[in-house]
């Protein structure tokens, strides 16, 4: 095997070989060290996702199979290239900050919490690596009852609450997926990409002879696609899961969860169909009013990650708009968005613990001058901030430019004109934020606060050298990546 | 015969939605998505018997219905925690989070 | 053959429409186990035999116990339904959205003469049933072992009272 296979394969078994451990070690002392065990996993997947970088300049896009020790033929099926690899090491990082934060937030049931951490990283990575679309709803289904379980097992009664209203939306994107899946299974007989690949052109091409079936089962997946990923009009959800949670959760959910779950589903189905029109104008509408309605409510909020929870659902408007114009261009700014995105949104996240641990509180109206007495919080929420506006040179810019050009090249400079626009709201909902919590006249009530400690401090200075690390070595990576002959 | 299996089927599916959107009792919500995820189950096997793959969809149900009875436990457990919490299984109480 | 299909789909949708509007919650879980069963019966006539038998065992037994379970955990009384939930007021417009929906569907299907592709009858495979779910399928049943093991997570998590 190659070495390839050996880290792809890492990244399924060391998550599986933790929980292991977490279960047969005895109750006190799964208790202590099952969070600092929990840490091996997001760093092994960090240092496989890029030895497979390295090594992926040679392969472009490598195919391998493990098989059962029953005789028979190819079983087991993954396969990696640019893109999975990019997004494996999304993964292992926004995970990392989350261990990291929940070191600090999360005071009981640590074990149960790193053992469903840990089925959410194999969910999360077998979605990535499979090359199947019914296993990729099997492992859909994975990473959604982990993220059930992980918002729910405190208990606060608003932790039920939005884990309940977010398990009713996510069967009802579950039913729409697998009715979507089972149209298509009627026609091309299997459902593995190679197989569906093949047979696609054929099936939403203008000769197609079951074009209502099709677009039946196209609208049927782009609306479960859609609840996943928290886009307009089926939002309803996120906002409430988000804020309920245990901060760790939610930077887990806003920072990786939503993407590989939601945007994820989309590139695999417009890869297959995205040929169908009216595909293309749907997803750029869904994403150019994702974009509109997040930022208008997000400056309405005043609970500090209900507003971040807004704003992501105006980025993943931005993501989809770089998906609907179908070039190979928008899919490498949708990507490099989906990294930015987890970078900046999970250290927007991190700063909200790092406030509600020090001042006891996430209302916007009772913060105020914070920056004082906090400033590596106070910097990091800036540079998140300005990365997530596209100024540069912070990588939001980047990918932002990327997406805005895709849209361009490909006629749709009204898409473009708005995607642009609404940057203001954007820089206008976190300027506020900014404003409220950090700047101004430090309350009385906050003399004696410090700065927050520990693990959640090095994750805060983490994410924002990879966002101005990100930022000024985007150039580069882009040549590296037109050189391996992506672009 | 397989347009009737079709419309049944959509049927159930709108049966199972009506019944999660309008009721106040948490264990009725349940009910109604397992009656939709009926319908879904029956469509995989409508698909498995056009196109002559039958095995394959089998293959496919079985693995759907290990996925929904662990959904539908969680569920359960979300819904005896709420109970716990206020004493009664009404969908009203979740209003805390608004906006 | 088809007459029989035909007979268990209008009883799996009778049962179905039973489970959303009758009053007490335990007959509604019965009424879904007696939709599951004609499901299962479905299932076998249109050639799927082991998942007809995995249906009638999981969905209509094991599914069905969950449910009486947390129906009488949670103390639910037959008539708090009507009562306290305004249930049989809530769900009353049913079989009108139904009758609605299915005109709705007939009119789509006969107007546009929408066609399902061909029934083509089962291709004599070289791999069987066991062939096809133990080896071609490995992914979803290490997918299944995964996802059974994270529901043994959730209850632990969910359910345990004591810390």
């Amino acid at each position: 095997m190659q070495v390839i296979e050996y880290t792809t394969l890492l990244v399924f078994a060391v998550p599986l070989v933790i929980l292991l451990i977490n279960i047969l070690l005895p109750r006190q002392l799964a208790e202590k060290s099952s969070i600092g065990l929990a840490y091996l996993a997001p760093l092994v997947q960090i240092v496989a996702t890029a030895a497979g970088l390295v090594q992926i300049a040679q392969l472009k896009q490598h195919e391998f199979a493990i098989s059962w020790n029953l005789a028979g033929a190819v079983s087991v099926r993954f396969a990696v290239n640019v893109f999975s690899l990019v997004l494996l090491f999304c993964i292992g990082m926004v995970t990392l900050a989350a261990i990291m934060v929940a070191n600090r937030t999360v005071p009981q049931k640590r074990a149960g919490f790193a053992g469903l951490l840990m089925m959410l990283i194999v969910g999360m990575n077998g979605m990535v690596l499979v090359t199947d679309l019914f296993s990729l709803y099997v492992f859909l289904e994975i990473v959604g009852i982990s993220s059930f379980v992980l918002i729910a097992m405190f208990k606060s009664d608003t932790g039920l609450e939005g884990a309940f209203k977010y398990l009713v939306m996510s069967v009802l994107a579950s039913i729409m997926i697998l009715t979507g899946l089972a149209f298509v299974f009627m026609q091309t007989g299997s459902l593995q990409y190679d197989q569906v690949g093949a047979a696609g052109g054929a099936l939403v091409g203008p000769g197609a002879p079951h074009l209502a079936l099709m677009y039946t089962a196209m609208a049927l997946m782009i609306a479960g696609f859609a609840i996943k990923t928290g886009a307009v009009p089926f939002h309803s959800w996120l906002p409430d899961a988000h804020q309920s949670a245990n901060t760790a959760v939610s930077v887990l959910l806003s920072g990786i969860v939503i993407k590989i779950a939601g945007i994820y589903g989309f590139i695999v189905i417009t890869n297959f169909f995205g040929r169908l029109p009216g595909i293309d104008l749907t997803l750029a509408l869904i994403g150019t009013v994702s974009i509109v309605v997040g930022a208008l409510f997000a400056l309405r909020q005043s609970h500090f990650k209900r507003i971040v929870a807004y704003s992501s659902v105006s980025q993943m408007g931005y993501i989809l708009l770089g998906l609907s114009t179908g070039s190979v261009l928008g899919l490498l700014g949708a990507v490099a968005h989906v990294f930015n995105h987890a970078t900046f949104k999970s250290t927007l996240f991190t700063n909200a613990a790092a406030v509600h641990e020090q001042t006891g509180t996430y209302d916007i109206n009772e913060l105020g001058g914070l920056e004082k007495k906090m400033p590596v919080t106070s910097f990091s929420s800036l540079a998140a901030f300005m990365s997530t506006a596209g100024i540069p040179p912070f990588a939001g810019f980047w990918s932002k430019l990327l997406i805005i050009m895709a849209l361009w090249n490909s006629g749709d400079w009204v898409f473009a004109a708005i995607a642009l626009i609404a940057s203001i709201f954007t820089a206008a909902y976190f300027l506020r934020l900014q404003r409220k919590v950090f700047f101004g006249k430090l309350l009385d009530k906050f003399a004696q606060l410090t700065e927050i400690g520990g693990s959640v401090k090095w994750a805060q200075i983490m994410l924002t050298v990879v966002t101005i690390a990100a930022g000024l070595l985007f150039p580069f990576a882009l040549r590296y990546f037109g050189g391996i002959g992506i672009l | 015969m397989e347009t009737v299996i079709l419309i049944v089927g959509f049927l159930l599916i709108v049966a199972g939605c009506y019944c999660l959107i309008r009721t106040y009792h948490l264990l009725k919500v349940i009910i109604g998505v397992e009656v939709a995820m009926k319908a879904v189950t029956m469509f995989v096997i409508l698909a498995g018997f056009i196109n002559g793959k039958a095995p394959l969809a089998q293959a496919f149900v079985i693995t759907v219905i290990v996925i929904e009875v662990v959904v539908a436990v969680v569920a359960v457990g979300l819904a005896l925690n709420l109970y716990r919490l206020y004493g009664n299984m009404d969908i009203r109480n979740l209003r805390k989070l608004k906006g | 053959m088809e007459a029989v299909i035909y007979i268990c789909l209008g009883l799996m949708l009778i049962f179905g429409i039973l489970a959303v509007m009758l009053r007490s919650l335990l007959k509604s879980a019965i009424a879904l186990a007696g939709a599951s069963a004609m499901l299962a019966i479905i299932m076998y006539l249109l050639g799927s035999v082991w998942a007809g038998i995995f249906e009638l065992s999981v969905c209509a037994g094991l599914i069905t116990v969950v449910f009486i379970s947390a129906i009488s955990l949670s103390n639910t009384d037959k008539e708090d339904l009507p009562r306290l939930y305004e249930d049989a007021k809530r769900m009353a417009a049913l079989p009108a959205v139904l009758i609605i929906c299915g005109v709705i569907l007939i009119l789509i299907v006969a107007k546009t003469s929408f066609m399902l592709p061909a029934a083509v009858p089962a291709v004599e495979m070289a791999d069987t049933f066991r062939e096809i779910f133990w080896n071609q399928r490995q992914v979803d049943i290490w997918g299944q072992v995964i996802v059974v093991l994270t529901g043994a997570l959730t209850v632990v998590a969910l359910f345990k009272e004591r810390e």
